[in-house]
């Protein structure tokens, strides 16, 4: 199950993309894309484990 | 390779690390992420110097990618618009089970070269990329099958000694080429001594490849090129061209091919560097 803070947008911060890109409320701002995969629980990851902004929210 | 090899002015060979698998767009737009961009990004380097690129690939959204799909449409792309780079696969990937980090070798063709991590690093404060030996050696394996040249990133000092454990275990072919890497974190100290310590450290016969992450990358790469060996920048490693200013890959090879005339070391065509790294 992905975190709860993760939601996919293509624009925030006076930024805009093509696509819809990972963006993290907590950091209140768009996520690197090796995060992205932890806040998926992608691969081998987990955000409740590797994710220390869910760690700490 | 040594100060000699300076002197003698060797062809220096520039790497340039287009996209890394590490941040994407939101760093800044210009990062080179879908199979176009990455393209059009290789012919642009290779018109500024570099003769190896080296590739990760991405989904459309810009986030990572291991699929064999994605690297050869990546592959065409390249060799659509470039005349005779050579291209450098990345078999790292953060987090990622094994079977995912050899897709990147299965292309057709193979990639001339491919990244091999020779040990853990960790990743911001509860990951660690692995590299566990097993793998190290299971990706070897197949790299040797399929022809490809292995660039063994050396993180850190520690990785120095599973360099010496690989040679013991595995038959590499000549010449051993090893990428010492300089930044935070894991990451072996970025100090010029530091450098100097690694070189003297190589095994006998070792090309190496000088990687310094941010305000590193200008000087200890050029440092490294002094001491007669072979250079990485671009993009996935340093996002700046100097403080305040975002850098494009271009800039940073063309500013490293004309430190290397300048200095003395002639910059490698794709066709020298395969004649030093017998590929």
């Amino acid at each position: 199950m992905a975190c709860p803070h993760l939601s996919y947008r293509s624009s925030a911060n006076d930024t805009e993309f093509d696509h819809e890109r990972a963006y993290c409320a907590v950091a209140q701002q768009f996520v690197q894309p090796m995060r992205a995969d932890i806040c998926n629980d992608r691969y081998n990851l987990a955000h409740d484990e590797h994710c220390e902004l869910y760690r700490e929210s | 390779m040594s100060y000699e090899q300076y002197l003698a002015g060797d062809p220096l060979i520039i790497t340039a690390a287009l996209t890394g698998g590490v941040h994407g767009k939101e760093t800044s737009q210009n990062l080179p992420e879908t199979p176009e961009e990455i393209g059009e990004a290789a012919a642009a380097v290779e018109e500024a110097g570099a003769a190896v690129v080296h590739i990760h690939a991405r989904r459309p959204n810009g986030e990572r990618s291991f699929s064999t799909e994605r690297f050869q449409t990546i592959d065409d792309e390249i060799r659509a618009r470039t005349d005779n780079i050579i291209i450098q696969h990345s078999t790292g990937g953060t987090g990622a089970p094994d079977e995912l980090r050899h897709q990147p070798l299965r292309t057709d063709p193979p990639p001339e070269m491919a990244s091999l991590d020779m040990g853990p690093l960790n990743r911001y404060d509860h990951l660690t990329s692995e590299n566990t030996r097993g793998l190290v050696d299971s990706l070897h394996e197949e790299m040797v099958e399929r022809g490809v040249k292995p660039e063994m990133e050396l993180f850190n000092d520690g990785h120095l000694n599973e360099l010496y454990g690989l040679l013991e275990r595995r038959e590499m072919g000549d010449p051993v080429y090893a990428t010492l890497i300089f930044g935070g974190g894991t990451l072996t100290r970025p100090r010029p001594r530091n450098l100097l310590n690694a070189v003297d450290n190589l095994p006998d016969g070792a090309l190496f490849n000088t990687l310094g992450f941010g305000r590193h990358q200008l000087p200890l790469t050029t440092m490294g090129l002094l001491l007669g060996g072979h250079v990485r920048v671009g993009r996935e490693d340093n996002v700046y061209y100097r403080d305040g200013e975002l850098a494009t890959n271009e800039q940073l090879v063309a500013r490293t091919a004309r430190i290397a005339e300048e200095l003395g070391r002639p910059v490698a065509t794709p066709a020298e560097a395969r004649a030093v790294l017998t590929l």
